[in-house]
């Protein structure tokens, strides 16, 4: 797959960029946090796939499969690019 | 967060964080949901979902993922997914919770026939922040024996459909969540359309981008105008289209956006500029 990269948006100011939806932001879209996909781009696993194996280090430090840590409860996975920016 | 538990399900977030700075920021907002930190994007990768428009040496954003959430069953089969390409704007708890959840038992009690379908919309959500996206819900009521179709339709006809106004400058639409169909051909001229069975729900998941805010002296609030259309058939013909309007004016909030320091409504520290720091620094060598 051919990732095209979103660099649609204008400057307004010193450190204010707009992108294509209007949101403001100090970085220009395309570059940093905003390297956004324009168009297609992978999403992962399909529905109705099993979830792939995914075992990390918690924030307590233990180790955490989700298909054990879960029990046979449904899951939410959120893959998120950062919690501290 | 007590209505995942509610629904039975584990909630887990992911990211290249370290560990550490997960646990401040656990701290700091109280979250109680399983934080997995991945620093080598190793579990990142094995998804697939890299994101390699960013160069290896662009530090700190190097290592990050398209964001996005997977929903499973009790199984641990994907039953859905949620992927934007703007990555501002995150679902809100409302449509992972309405995914969980599955397809909707509507049916309220009804009296009589309804000949006419009728809507009710919704905003879901109490606030709209920067950031978040929430949904619009139009739940359509349809007697038996007729139906609705799926967008793109032939001309003439009108498919059921959540639609902003031009004018809602600043709000912007996503990906809409609808109901699975079955196709019907249409005994005219011979045309296959999808059609939604019985009762329909579609979710307009919708965002502010920061300038659609209005300041009064109660707050900063945001309004969202548009209407739902629809036609309803049955297998002899068709009603005449129908639109209903709506408008919810929600307050703003401030954004859920990273916390690098203290500034006007943010919430309390997680110590975010020294976490940063440290990214910039940990793949150097």
């Amino acid at each position: 797959m051919q990732i095209e990269r979103d660099t649609r948006g204008a400057e307004l100011g010193p450190n204010q960029y707009e992108d294509a939806e209007g949101y403001i932001a100090p970085m220009p879209a395309g570059s940093g946090p905003r390297t956004n996909p324009l168009g297609e781009f992978p999403t992962g696993p399909a529905v109705g796939e099993l979830l792939p194996d995914v075992v990390a280090s918690a924030s307590d430090g233990r180790t955490v499969d989700i298909h054990q840590d879960r029990n046979g409860q449904p899951v939410v996975l959120v893959f998120t690019r950062s919690v501290v920016w | 967060m007590e209505n995942f538990e509610a629904a039975g399900a584990k909630v887990y977030v992911l990211s290249y964080d370290e560990a550490e700075a997960m646990a401040d920021y656990r701290a700091a907002h109280n979250a109680n949901f399983t934080m997995l930190s991945d620093p080598n994007s190793d579990v990142i990768r094995s998804f697939g979902i890299l994101n390699t428009l960013i160069a290896e040496d662009d530090h700190p954003w190097y290592g990050i993922p398209y964001p996005g959430v997977y929903i499973t069953d009790a199984d641990g089969v994907i039953t859905d997914k949620f992927f934007e390409n703007n990555f501002t704007v995150r679902p809100g708890p409302e449509q992972l919770l309405a995914a969980l959840k599955g397809e909707e038992v509507l049916l309220k009690e009804r009296t009589g026939v309804d000949a006419k379908v009728t809507v009710e919309v919704e905003f879901e959500g109490d606030t709209l922040p920067v950031g978040l996206s929430r949904q619009i819900v139009a739940r359509f009521f349809v007697p038996e024996g007729k139906h609705l179709y799926e967008g793109p339709v032939p001309e003439g006809l009108v498919a059921a459909s959540i639609e902003l106004d031009e004018l809602s400058e600043g709000i912007i639409a996503y990906t809409p969540v609808t109901p699975q169909t079955r196709p019907m051909t249409l005994s005219g001229d011979g045309h296959t359309l999808n059609v939604y069975e019985g009762d329909v729900v579609l979710r307009l998941p919708v965002a502010q981008n920061g300038r659609a805010m209005e300041k009064d002296e109660d707050g900063r609030w945001v309004s969202i105008n548009g209407c739902v259309r629809w036609q309803a058939c049955d297998s002899e013909s068709c009603d005449l289209p129908e639109e209903h309007r709506f408008s919810f004016r929600v307050p703003a909030e401030f954004s859920v956006f990273g916390d690098m320091g203290p500034g006007e409504g943010r919430v309390p520290a997680m110590n975010g500029a020294a976490h940063f720091q440290e990214m910039m620094t940990r793949r150097q060598t």
